[in-house]
């Protein structure tokens, strides 16, 4: 139990400390149903014509309900990316970096720790995204195959993490203007298939999207929830996720090393 | 010596400046920076030990070169034994910094909650950080005010709840940056009073960094005293002082300190 304490000590914090803002709060629930509604317009503009049915036959040919579980899951793309380094300058921008690094609890337990709320609390609007979807626009998870989506969605978690991981070691140098949270969250967001399906790309454009871990993801997550998908038709995509987490999370353990090593030397460890 | 709890030899630390776009002839030229330089000291346990320097001495660098915060240059240092650089978690099991800086706590939750916070990073067991944060809370007199956040507090207050972090996890050494900045006359005498009594008498040793030479006098065992990252003198402040006072003797060994390096 004691190996689990820092970890909970952190997630109890940042949970107090969100919901101390309490407006705050109450505000990202409230933008979630905000962004939901207007999806479901788009949707409806779009209707049933036979170029949305075509490009979204895989799966199931209904773009609220693709575009619902776009949205959704991106969000893990974005905390993935960036929660790790926020959270880091975040810290130390409040001053408190220091005091945790005088505690015998190493700097990669407080980088993955400090991130565990970020990914918690997405977990929670993601599953609001859905039950709004669910509850108020009719979208159906009855036939949903729900072990293989869990996986996906660890092996999302693990894939943006040591992207993230990468981002926070350069915040760790170079402080701020991270290059890799940047370009990797345009790309994706533009490349992935978060609004639309990769199809409708040109082709250089598609191939040039097999090279991000989302792509992998969000096919994968919509197949399991909105075809009941099991792991052999979804298997090429978790095969994918799990590749690339094997390539990045070592490049994201070796790059975070050396930046701690680093920023030691310079004492440069607790500036913004 | 068994009682000795902190030691260094030739302890320094050098930075890189890069001189970028300042410089057009070379942007990419490195020049080194002393900031702390061949520093040996010896601390024994239940010492209160001050550093001594103006700003920009090396004081705080020194600090947090002990505390594992920077990695030394060159030179070596241990606490309780453990090595500065190679056995960091076990010297952070030994110490705590408690500094000036209030903004190492987190101000929207209440002292209670940041105590417990720092409690499980210091490893201590749900229960036993519980029964260790009501000891604390009690000995820097802050019990009433515990559930009221941090934001809430006067200075003396978070100065206080800073000494209650640092006494969380009963270390050896207590390394303290201008642990008076910012605080009024009686709050400072309580904290000398603390320091005196609650701390050194009970075998706990204070590394205090001040530029307050008064303060260093009033509860100093010994002080070393820091110019230009270099140590220039250090023992019992009587002993160095002889008939003067310690300003007098401060100021007249930064003054020469100052010529002989005009000179060279």
């Amino acid at each position: 139990m004691l190996t689990l304490r820092k970890p909970l000590a952190f997630l109890k914090k940042d949970f107090l400390m969100e919901v101390s803002y309490r407006f705050s709060f109450v505000l990202q629930f409230a933008s979630i149903f905000f962004s939901v509604v207007m999806f479901y317009f788009v949707a409806k503009l779009l209707g049933d014509a036979p170029s949305v049915q075509n490009s979204l036959s895989e799966y199931g040919g209904n773009y609220f309900s693709f575009v619902l579980i776009g949205i959704a899951f991106s969000n893990f793309l974005s905390v993935g990316l960036g929660s790790f380094s926020t959270n880091i300058r975040s810290e130390q921008m409040i001053g408190t970096l220091e005091a945790m690094l005088v505690t015998p609890t190493r700097l990669s337990n407080i980088v993955l720790s400090s991130s565990q709320w970020s990914f918690a609390f997405t977990s929670l609007r993601v599953g609001v995204y859905l039950l709004i979807g669910g509850i108020f626009f009719g979208v159906s998870f009855s036939g949903a195959a729900v072990l293989p989506a869990i996986l996906a969605l660890v092996l999302t978690v693990i894939a943006f993490s040591s992207l993230g991981i990468i981002s926070a070691s350069f915040i760790m140098i170079f402080k701020r203007g991270d290059p890799i949270a940047f370009a990797l969250s345009t790309s994706s967001t533009l490349l992935g298939g978060v609004y639309y399906p990769i199809s409708i790309l040109p082709g250089w454009l598609q191939s040039l999207s097999y090279f991000f871990p989302i792509t992998y993801s969000l096919r994968a997550i919509r197949l399991s929830l909105l075809q009941g998908a099991g792991f052999s038709e979804v298997g090429g995509d978790l095969i994918a996720l799990v590749i690339f987490s094997l390539i990045t999370l070592p490049i994201s353990l070796v790059c975070f090393r050396y930046a701690v090593a680093r920023a030691k030397r310079d004492g440069s460890l607790a500036y913004y | 010596m068994a009682d000795v709890v902190l030691e260094t030899h030739n302890l320094t630390k050098e930075f890189i400046k890069r001189k970028g776009f300042s410089s057009l002839r070379n942007p990419f030229e490195k020049i080194v920076f002393s900031a702390v330089k061949d520093i040996d000291i010896t601390v024994r346990r239940g010492e209160i030990f001050g550093l001594l320097g103006p700003n920009g001495a090396g004081k705080t660098t020194l600090t947090k070169m002990l505390c594992t915060l920077v990695l030394p240059s060159a030179g070596n240092g241990s606490i309780c034994g453990f090595d500065l650089a190679k056995q960091q978690g076990k010297v952070k099991n030994k110490i705590a910094l408690i500094s000036s800086e209030e903004r190492s706590f987190y101000w929207r939750l209440t002292g209670k909650q940041n105590l417990d916070f720092f409690a499980a990073l210091h490893g201590l067991p749900k229960k036993v950080a519980a029964r260790r944060i009501e000891e604390v809370l009690e000995i820097v007199e802050m019990k009433d005010a515990a559930h009221r956040r941090f934001q809430e507090y006067s200075t003396g207050m978070k100065q206080r709840m800073g000494l209650a972090r640092g006494l969380l996890a009963d270390p050896e050494i207590f390394f303290m940056d201008e642990p008076t900045k910012g605080l009024d006359p009686i709050a400072t005498w309580q904290l000398h009073e603390f320091i005196r009594t609650s701390l050194a008498d009970s075998g706990k040793t204070v590394v205090v960094a001040t530029h307050h030479l008064a303060e260093a006098e009033q509860i100093c065992d010994r002080v070393g005293i820091m110019f230009g990252g270099e140590m220039l003198a250090s023992g019992p402040v009587k002993e160095l002082t002889g008939d003067a006072s310690l300003s007098d003797f401060f100021r007249n060994l930064v003054e020469q300190t100052m010529v002989e390096g005009t000179e060279t």
